[in-house]
């Protein structure tokens, strides 16, 4: 095979499912009336934000060889408490600030640190501990849920101070800014994973924690940050989804976390660990969103969503076997 | 010779109730090549993990450069000038050979204050090194998973010798080797030594350690049965120290 073919098929291997989010997308547009409108396709990013948002931290922590499953409860805790200080009805206590624009970091800082310190609590009894990060994930999916309701009551706040709802209202070329920070969010993180030692470092532990170890990188330390990084990161989709829903309930997101997989695995991310981008994981994300705006399109029950997803989901690691079998040929 | 590299002094190493090491005392001077023999389980392995950070002696000391030394992680022996290469090898097959060169040691470029990987920069060293020891890679690019176990073991062994430092440890480093690729690697080591870097090699293969080591340490049962200069010694003498027939020239570190 000549350089340049075995340059293009690589080239299409590892954006396979940019592809894939092409092909799907033109053949909703011919196939489906109304769907080829830019309207369309800014909801389809506006629509993804959150899931976009949650699944790059949970992608951190999976290409670094371990796993999180308590991000979408460590979302909706952010976004309670969030909810609950600046809401004005409901259990919300309606805090305000002044001058006004000063909620708008105070309650962003306050999402990312309860989600920051769940996911340090999560990393130290993982590494420290040495403690599968399944079980002590599995256990912080719970208990995290376990206190939003604690904490609500299983009641809602609603009425988000204007002040941060601004963000989900005020757009920037036809997006609000809700989706572009979803967007900064996965330029900062992809450029961070493929041109910093620490994303190197972080897909390198994933691959072979041991020969990590050996070559003198601190294992443990990056590891730890994973796991900040990805619960910080929760914390950012709970804000996020506070000012889309203009509010919280106790039952906020649920079910997030398991689109979340499903984008990081479509999106060609290992669960061995070790491989896989965050483009591709961003592709991932928009390919899911642009599948159910097809189903409300057609006026599908939305309850085939759930289906398609968990075909998808199979196709992609079939995909990714047959991925596996091309690139043993190419090399 | 003047004053040695390495010193071990009295080191052990109990496992519980088993005592792995149970008193060895050596030592190696700089540009030396000591070949470090012992039948399976004598304990080599488990002395070059001490010495390389990886695991804790129970007691005894060691002296690195006259002073006092204990690596608690490889990441300090490393910073002490002690290269590894393990038996298992120590390379992440999901990254290519660039990224596995310079494991850990990346060479970054500041952007807006923030460490960028410069890509450009480690290929050509890896490129040079690769070339000046004879090593042929298809792709530098190509994740190391698609090369064979011949091409991996020559990037570890490329790695140690372009990386030196002060004292290298080889834990049987050829056992994927061809022949040719063998005489390369000893060539290596001596090429190695002759930078004045201390050397030790663990192997199973007799000719090797006549080939390359200037001194044969061996090891039985976790204490040293036999320290000798290679051209005072046979291998036939050396058969018998591993299977503890005799204890000829057994002796002190020095």
């Amino acid at each position: 095979m000549d350089p340049r073919t075995r340059h293009a098929l690589e080239f299409v291997l590892d954006n396979l499912v940019w592809f894939m989010l092409l092909f799907v997308l033109v053949v909703f547009s011919i196939f489906i009336p109304n769907y080829f409108q830019l309207g369309i396709f800014a909801n389809i990013i506006e629509a993804s934000s959150v899931l976009g948002v949650m699944s790059i931290g949970l992608a951190l922590v999976i290409i670094a060889g371990h796993m999180d499953l308590s991000v979408e409860s460590v979302a909706a805790l952010s976004a309670m408490a969030v909810g609950i200080l600046f809401c004005s009805s409901g259990i919300g206590l309606g805090v305000q600030l002044h001058p006004q624009w000063l909620m708008v970091p105070v309650s962003l800082a306050l999402a990312l640190a309860v989600g920051g310190l769940i996911g340090a609590f999560n990393g130290y009894l993982v590494v420290k501990v040495k403690m599968s990060a399944f079980i002590i994930t599995l256990a912080s999916y719970i208990w995290v849920r376990g206190l939003v309701l604690v904490i609500s009551g299983g009641r809602s706040a609603q009425d988000l101070a204007p002040a941060i709802r601004w963000f989900g209202i005020q757009r920037l070329a036809g997006l609000p800014l809700t989706a572009w920070i979803a967007v900064a969010c996965f330029v900062v993180f992809s450029l961070i994973m493929a041109k910093t030692p620490f994303g190197r470092h972080l897909v390198m532990i994933g691959g072979n924690e041991t020969a990590t170890f050996r070559a003198g990188i601190r294992v443990n330390r990056n590891l730890i940050i994973a796991f900040v990084l990805a619960g910080a990161i929760a914390g950012l989709a709970g804000w996020l989804l506070a000012i889309r829903t203009s509010g919280a309930t106790a039952n906020l997101g649920v079910g997030l976390l398991f689109n979340a997989f499903a984008a990081v695995v479509i999106g060609g991310v290992s669960l061995k660990g070790g491989v896989g981008t965050l483009p591709g994981v961003y592709a991932g994300v928009l390919l899911l969103s642009a599948i159910n705006t097809a189903i409300n399109l057609m006026g599908l029950p939305a309850n085939f969503t759930q289906v398609i997803h968990g075909l998808l989901v199979l196709a992609a690691v079939l995909l990714d076997a047959f991925k596996q079998t091309i690139r043993q040929r190419l090399a | 010779m003047s004053e040695p590299l390495l010193v071990l002094d009295n080191v052990t190493k109990n496992y519980g109730a088993i005592e792995a090491l149970k008193g060895i005392s050596f030592s190696i001077s700089r540009g030396e090549v000591v070949a470090l023999l012992g039948d399976n389980g004598a304990g080599k392995s488990t002395l070059v993990k001490i010495i390389a950070g990886g695991l804790e002696p129970t007691s005894g000391r060691m002296l690195f450069e006259g002073k006092e030394f204990l690596a608690k992680s490889p990441a300090e022996a490393k910073a002490a000038g002690i290269e590894t290469v393990y038996q298992d090898l120590s390379l992440c097959t999901n990254v290519d050979v660039v990224a596995n060169f310079f494991m850990g040691r990346e060479i970054t470029r500041k952007v807006l204050g923030i460490p960028v990987l410069d890509e450009r920069a480690m290929e050509t060293v890896v490129e040079k090194a690769l070339a000046s020891a004879g090593t042929r890679i298809p792709s530098l690019r190509a994740n190391v998973e698609h090369l064979s176990g011949g091409q991996r073991q020559a990037i570890e062994l490329n790695r140690f010798v372009h990386w030196g430092g002060k004292l290298v440890l080889l834990d049987e480093p050829f056992a994927a080797l061809g022949v040719e690729q063998t005489r390369r690697g000893l060539d290596m080591i001596r090429q190695v030594a002759n930078q004045g870097i201390g050397v030790v090699i663990i192997t199973h293969i007799m000719q090797q350690a006549f080939q390359v080591a200037d001194r044969i340490v061996v090891i039985r049962q976790g204490v040293v049965a036999g320290d000798v200069a290679r051209n005072k010694t046979s291998p036939d003498a050396v058969i018998n120290m591993i299977t503890g027939e005799t204890l000829a020239g057994a002796g002190p570190a020095g």
